[in-house]
């Protein structure tokens, strides 16, 4: 980015000494010992590096137009997408680093005028305050990923809507999930409940139309050892025949799991504190309160519609404990099937009246309504489209923030050896813009990524 | 404000001109805080006109609008384009310039094969007339 200045040629003492006047060594080849000597004077090093830093801005334009592209592409043909996904995007961090990023940018522009005034001084405060404002960008961007890898609400695959919904843990128990992702007990298909993963059944929930009529129960499990009997297996894992011809048996000790019925679970329970959290500062008691506070609770899992694996009931636990010796089932009814709108006499919930139309006019929604209404469901397909370009956009950001921060340190370190003077302030011009183009495409990411109505 | 460009006049004589200082344009601090300000000013705007609903694509479009005009000021500005050489503009500019074409006719692009390129199971589109191909 910017060009590396050599040893000096001949170290000229006092040219950039502290006391000199600005402007004393213009057109001067032998003003800055960094000044080189291909170049005929001072302007003309500063004007090819200044050419230079433009043509590669005018790269990093066409870098990140492709992503734009992308973004612009898939917001065109889905919007659905766009409506939905920005609400797992909070615009407080946005708005926190768009202000950050262009306070910084500030910074960067008043460090070329304190290079250019020779204010030593206050060139090593600007830019330290540059430093600092990326780094502080970086940092609540950390706060952002860690949030999303910790709900999975990532790129591609590893979009997870089940884990993320409300925020909270939602375990898995009494399945032989891999994870501790879900609890599915109810397979709408077949009308029964049945333990599984969101793997195990095959149902999309929005064309059934799910209506999660269910009750939950809990039943405490309770772990026996009990020594019985049992057939030896031999290495080849074949029980072992002994030499009357009967299996050989042996003494084995075995846990014997039984379910105790508990307690039906309170259909929703998601405006209750969590554990650890809400009234903590009530002191002992509250805190006790909020203990016995502590327990599974359940949804209708109208979420995994998009894991396109199932229907069920996300049940969430208070801690790893209370997984461990709980067990959720449940039972559930299956939907109703809708009457067919052909046929009049389906519907025999509501009586014929004389004088009552029977077919009332339907409602058609607006393109406005349609979206309200698609936001406050399940996500769409393909949600996870937003949050790739999402994760490549601020992503290929974040590289250049944490490059940025690496020039800017660079410069820190050459301004306190006191390496600039306003007939070679070059490199700190050049970061700075660089930087601003940083912030530049930022302008652009915050109102698309974070403003989406 | 003046508005010089940084020519190589400006090595003979680097005082010509208040805002000209030495190698390039200097900003002066009530232009920079002027901007930032107006920066930060603007981010507050975009984040409030989200608040009202004026349908989609009008709050797109402000939303836009805003950008276009930080990013303006910030070029202006902060990377002292105003001040300086026309070229720089030029190769700027002609940056932002292909890149819309690049948005411009992928979007034209996609649009033209939209329609037909969806396969769907249910109802496969029309064979087309001629005699079928056999299959090898």
């Amino acid at each position: 980015m910017t060009e590396k200045p050599h040893e000096p040629h001949a170290p000229h003492g006092g040219d950039h000494g502290d006391g000199h006047g600005a402007g004393d060594a213009h057109g001067h080849a032998h003003g800055s010992p960094f000044i080189q000597h291909h170049y005929d004077d001072a302007q003309h090093q500063f004007d090819s590096g200044k050419l230079g830093i433009w043509l590669f801005l005018a790269q990093e334009v066409l870098f990140f137009s492709a992503l734009f592209v992308a973004y612009i592409l898939y917001r065109y043909h889905h919007p659905e997408i766009y409506s939905y996904a920005h609400k797992y995007l909070d615009v407080k961090y946005g708005a926190i680093n768009t202000a950050v990023l262009i306070f910084s940018s500030l910074t960067a522009a008043w460090a070329v005028r304190c290079a250019q005034l020779n204010q030593r001084r206050g060139l090593i405060l600007c830019i330290a305050l540059t430093i600092g404002c990326a780094c502080a960008f970086l940092g609540i961007k950390y706060i952002e990923y860690s949030h999303k890898v910790h709900e999975h609400i990532l790129f591609g695959r590893y979009f997870d809507p089940c884990v993320s919904s409300g925020g909270r843990e939602l375990l898995t128990r009494n399945n032989n999930c891999a994870g501790t992702k879900s609890t599915v007990v109810w397979d709408a298909g077949a009308g029964t409940a049945t333990a599984g993963c969101f793997a195990d059944i095959d149902q999309d929930p929005r064309r059934e139309g799910v209506q999660a009529d269910c009750t939950v129960k809990e039943y405490t499990l309770t772990e026996t050892p009990r020594r019985v009997r049992a057939p030896r297996n031999g290495a080849d894992g074949k029980p072992v025949i002994g030499k009357d011809g009967q299996p050989v048996t042996e003494e084995v000790e075995k846990i014997e799991v039984t379910e105790t019925f508990k307690r039906d679970l309170p259909e929703r329970c998601a405006e209750e504190p969590l554990p650890g959290h809400g009234e903590a500062e009530g002191g002992a008691e509250a805190a006790h309160h909020a203990a016995a506070e502590k327990f599974p609770c359940w949804r209708p899992a109208y979420q995994p519609a998009v894991c396109k694996k199932g229907v069920g009931i996300l049940v969430e636990y208070g801690d790893h404990e209370e997984r461990e010796h709980l067990r959720i089932k449940a039972e559930c009814k299956p939907p109703p099937k809708p009457a067919d709108a052909g046929d009049l006499l389906a519907d025999r919930s509501q009586p014929l009246e004389l004088g009552v139309p029977l077919i009332q006019p339907r409602h058609q929604l607006t393109v406005h309504e349609q979206h309200e209404l698609e936001a406050m469901g399940p996500p769409p397909e393909h949600t996870n489209m937003f949050f790739t370009i999402y994760f490549a956009m601020t992503g290929l950001h974040g590289i250049h923030v944490l490059f940025g921060v690496g020039v800017f340190t660079w410069l820190l370190i050459r301004s306190i050896k006191g390496h600039f003077t306003p007939d070679y302030f070059g490199p700190i011009d050049y970061a700075a813009l660089y930087w601003h183009i940083v912030d530049l495409i930022w302008i652009f990411l915050f109102p698309l990524l974070y403003l989406i109505h | 404000m003046s508005s010089s460009t940084a020519t190589a006049t400006a090595t003979a004589d680097p005082h010509h001109d208040d805002d000209h200082h030495g190698l390039s344009h200097m900003a002066s601090i009530k232009v920079l805080v002027a901007t930032g300000g107006t920066l930060l000013v603007l981010t507050l705007v975009t984040v409030l006109a989200t608040k009202i609903d004026f349908g989609a694509n009008i709050n797109l479009a402000i939303a836009m609008a805003i950008a276009v005009l930080k990013a303006t000021l910030v070029i202006l500005f902060f990377m002292h384009l105003k001040y300086d050489r026309l070229f720089h503009s030029v190769v700027f500019v002609g940056a932002i310039l292909a890149a819309a074409l690049f948005v411009g006719f992928t979007l034209m692009d996609s649009n033209q094969y939209q329609q037909t390129n969806i396969w769907d199971p249910d109802a496969p589109p029309a064979a087309p007339f001629g005699p079928r191909p056999t299959s090898g």
